[in-house]
């Protein structure tokens, strides 16, 4: 079960301009071609960012971080998400976390 | 009677009849018959060129019958009627025999068996031409007046409209204001107009048209008479008033589904159908922070396709209500521009924002609308108390779980067909499985019915926005135009006849009658022949075989039988 808190989308309020993974509308486009092959990345790994989900992001962290930040995605998705931005801000908020440094 | 002269063309209709019928053989078989002046075969009757050769052989032979075996008359009998009136030939001296349908495409690996059945039925269609008499089509005057019934954007745009082409219009609504259900509202989609001035606007040039009555608090009561010139009864307060009308519109709405108390967790604090919210908001739309009834708002979950889409069972409303995606959606943007602190999570099964609508559905994931789809096989959870929590497996995460808390839930509920028993009653209106008001067809005759000169429009006819709805309105005010300016309508003439000298005047046939085109007049049976519909329940009810259907006469059709009672002892 994923229970999301009343602070639904915090992780990335502070960095509002960056967060156009929610325009993101799932059509799956970007875990087809990924070479990498990952059930989760990087269309599902954007679904717990934008629901909040922050466990599951964390249950996740190896993905986050196996990405080749290729591109191929990033240059075929019908909405125009910046992915590999995405990917490092969650790379940045993890980090963040793990190093406490998280204001 | 003049000696009859009978011309029988034979269609291949491409392949379609020759492949399996062999039509030059019932050409033979019918050649020469008694009566029979021309029989020709063509590979497609119904081609201009075809049709000009037997304009020329009818004309030359001076022929006063015609027989085309061809396809179903539902295709092409007034094509023949019509070439048989080019010709200077009365159109109900014309016969269709269908061949196709009956023979070649029924009987496809039986050719010897479809050619003789093929014979049979011309040889019965002859026996008919022989006996067809000449007939004009019966002509009502008409009214330049119209009813409209249901004053929200369909009704008005439709009264509008009619006023226009300088059509006096009776518009008669069971509320005491205009407007149905855009009269309370805020913003509506695609415009950002508001509902309720949307709604002013077009009261306000009503209001002004002398050609336009209206009538509130009222409702039909009665109907008499024909398309063109029907005598209409409103009851308003117990008390009764006729209005004359040639023809009717019918837009009585749709209205919003409303949850029994307890399903979804409708009725407990918290939870309301979007059109309940929207009201709120049209109330107060300035009110910073969101509230709703007393409840701060900031988390804003919407439950889709309540009470639309229902999986098959008695009574289930198993239709896409259409409006609601859009509406949720464009709902959602205008929370998240008039309070961006509010968190919207949309909890859908199909994004069907189509057209041009795309648009909200775009701006609200760019908002940053949260969208999670849910299968109908679990449907979200709502747990009502202080903390209003919803639970859903959300499809796009392989059906996990989840678990939010909300402030709001709002039920975007379908629309479904409100109830006029009235209308059943007097206009005898078709309803479709669905339980709106069904067209005659969707896309040839989208605002006709099978009720003569009553038509429909808006979401009585089914779901649809306030575009849709009001682009129906002005295309049923366009078709009683149609109908009411030309002056007069013509009805085909093939309805009951009283055979004076055997009617007795027992009148058991009055009461067979379901349009009760039937009267007493002295002595004897009279047929009202604009109330006539031709279908015959009187006919083998009257001990006197004292009334028969025109083109159906008794000795036609027992001419008929005899004839194919022969062909099949050929046989
Ligand atoms: C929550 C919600 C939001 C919507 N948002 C939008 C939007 O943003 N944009 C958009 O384009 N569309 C929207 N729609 C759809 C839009 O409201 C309808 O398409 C439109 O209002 C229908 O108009 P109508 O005239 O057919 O019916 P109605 O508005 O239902 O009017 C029917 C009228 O007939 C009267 N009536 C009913 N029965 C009888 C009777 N037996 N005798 C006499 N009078 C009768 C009723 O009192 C009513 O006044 C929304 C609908 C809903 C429910
Ligand atoms: S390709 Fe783009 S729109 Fe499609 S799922 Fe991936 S991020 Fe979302
Ligand atoms: S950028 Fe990352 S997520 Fe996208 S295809 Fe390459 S490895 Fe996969
Ligand atoms: S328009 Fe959308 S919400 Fe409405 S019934 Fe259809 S799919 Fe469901
Ligand atoms: S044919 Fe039908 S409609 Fe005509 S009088 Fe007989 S019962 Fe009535």
């Amino acid at each position: 079960m994923i229970r999301l808190r009343p602070e639904w989308r915090r992780i990335f309020e502070a960095r509002e301009r960056d967060l156009d993974a929610r325009r993101c509308f799932n059509c799956g486009t970007c875990t087809t071609l990924c070479p990498l092959g990952l059930k989760v990345l990087p269309r599902e790994i954007f679904r717990y960012a934008l629901l909040g989900a922050e466990e599951k992001l964390r249950e996740n962290r190896e993905a986050v971080y196996a990405c080749l930040l290729c591109r191929l995605c990033e240059v075929n998705c019908p909405q125009g998400v910046k992915i590999t931005e995405v990917i490092r801000l969650l790379r940045v908020y993890l980090a963040e976390e793990d190093l406490e440094v998280r204001p | 009677m003049k000696e009859p002269r009978l011309g029988v063309f034979i269609c291949h209709c491409g392949g379609n009849i020759s492949d399996v019928v062999d039509v030059e053989k019932v050409r033979q078989a019918v050649e020469g018959a008694p009566g029979v002046k021309v029989a020709q075969t063509h590979m497609f009757t119904c081609s201009e060129a075809a049709q000009q050769e037997m304009i020329r052989l009818i004309r030359e032979h001076d022929l006063n019958g015609l027989v085309i075996a061809s396809c179903s008359p539902r295709l092409h009998q007034e094509t023949f009627r019509q070439m048989a009136r080019r010709a200077g030939l009365n159109p109900y001296r014309y016969v269709q025999v269908n061949i196709r349908e009956q023979c070649s495409w029924a009987h496809p690996h039986h050719p010897g068996e479809a050619t003789r059945k093929a014979v049979a039925l011309v040889k019965g269609g002859i026996a008919r031409a022989l006996r067809a008499r000449s007939l004009e089509p019966i002509v009502i005057k008409t009214r330049p007046e119209a009813m409209v019934i249901g004053a929200g954007i369909a009704g008005l745009e439709a009264a509008l409209g009619l006023s226009r082409m300088g059509i006096k219009v009776h518009l008669v609504e069971k509320e005491d204001r205009p407007g149905g259900l855009l009269r309370d509202r805020g913003p509506i989609f695609p415009t950002d107009q508001k509902g309720r001035e949307l709604v002013e606007h077009l009261w306000r040039e009503i209001h002004r048209d002398a050609n336009i009555r209206t009538y509130f608090r009222s409702h039909l009561c009665g109907k008499e008479g024909v398309v063109g010139d029907f005598r209409l009864k409103i009851c308003r307060d117990g008390e009764e008033k006729e209005i004359r009308a040639g023809a009717i519109v019918v837009a009585t709405g749709a209205r919003p589904h409303t949850p029994q108390p307890g399903e979804w967790g409708y009725g407990s604090e918290g939870v309301c159908t979007l059109y309940e919210f929207l009201l709120h908001l049209a109330e107060h739309p300035e009110e910073k922070p969101l509230f709703y009834r007393g409840r701060r708002v900031r988390r804003l979950v919407y439950v889709y396709c309540v009470g639309s889409r229902e999986p098959a069972g008695e009574k289930a409303r198993t239709y896409c209500s259409r409006y609601c995606c859009t509406a949720a959606l464009y709902t959602a943007c205008l929370v998240h521009s008039r309070w961006p602190e509010v968190t919207q999570v949309h909890l859908y099964r199909d994004i069907r924002s189509y057209g041009k609508y795309e648009k909200y559905y775009r701006r609200a994931l760019g908002y940053g609308s949260v969208f999670v789809r849910y299968s109908p096989q679990s449907p979200p959870e709502i747990h009502p108390g202080g903390r209003l929590r919803v639970r859903v497996r959300d499809l796009l995460t392989a059906k996990q779980e989840i678990e939010l808390e909300a402030d709001l839930v709002c039920l975007v509920t379908g629309l479904e067909p409100v109830h006029s028993p009235e209308l059943l009653e007097h206009l005898k209106l078709p309803v479709g499985k669905e339980g709106f008001f069904q067209e005659v067809h969707p896309k040839l005759r989208p605002v006709e019915t099978m009720a003569d000169g009553v038509f429909i429009c808006g979401c009585a006819q089914g779901p649809r926005t306030a575009e849709e709805s009001a682009a129906s309105g002005l295309a049923a005010a366009a078709k009683v135009g149609a109908l009411l300016l030309a002056g007069e309508v013509k009805r085909e003439p093939l309805v009951a006849e009283v055979i004076e000298e055997r009617c007795d005047g027992c009148g058991e046939c009055v009461a067979a009658c379901p349009y009760g085109a039937l009267e007493l007049s002295g002595d004897r049976v009279r047929v009202r022949e604009s109330l006539c519909k031709g279908e015959g329940a009187c006919v083998p009810v009257c001990p006197q075989e004292a009334l028969q259907v025109r083109g159906y006469e008794h000795e036609t059709i027992k001419a008929l039988i005899d004839s194919l009672a022969e062909g099949l002892a050929d046989a």
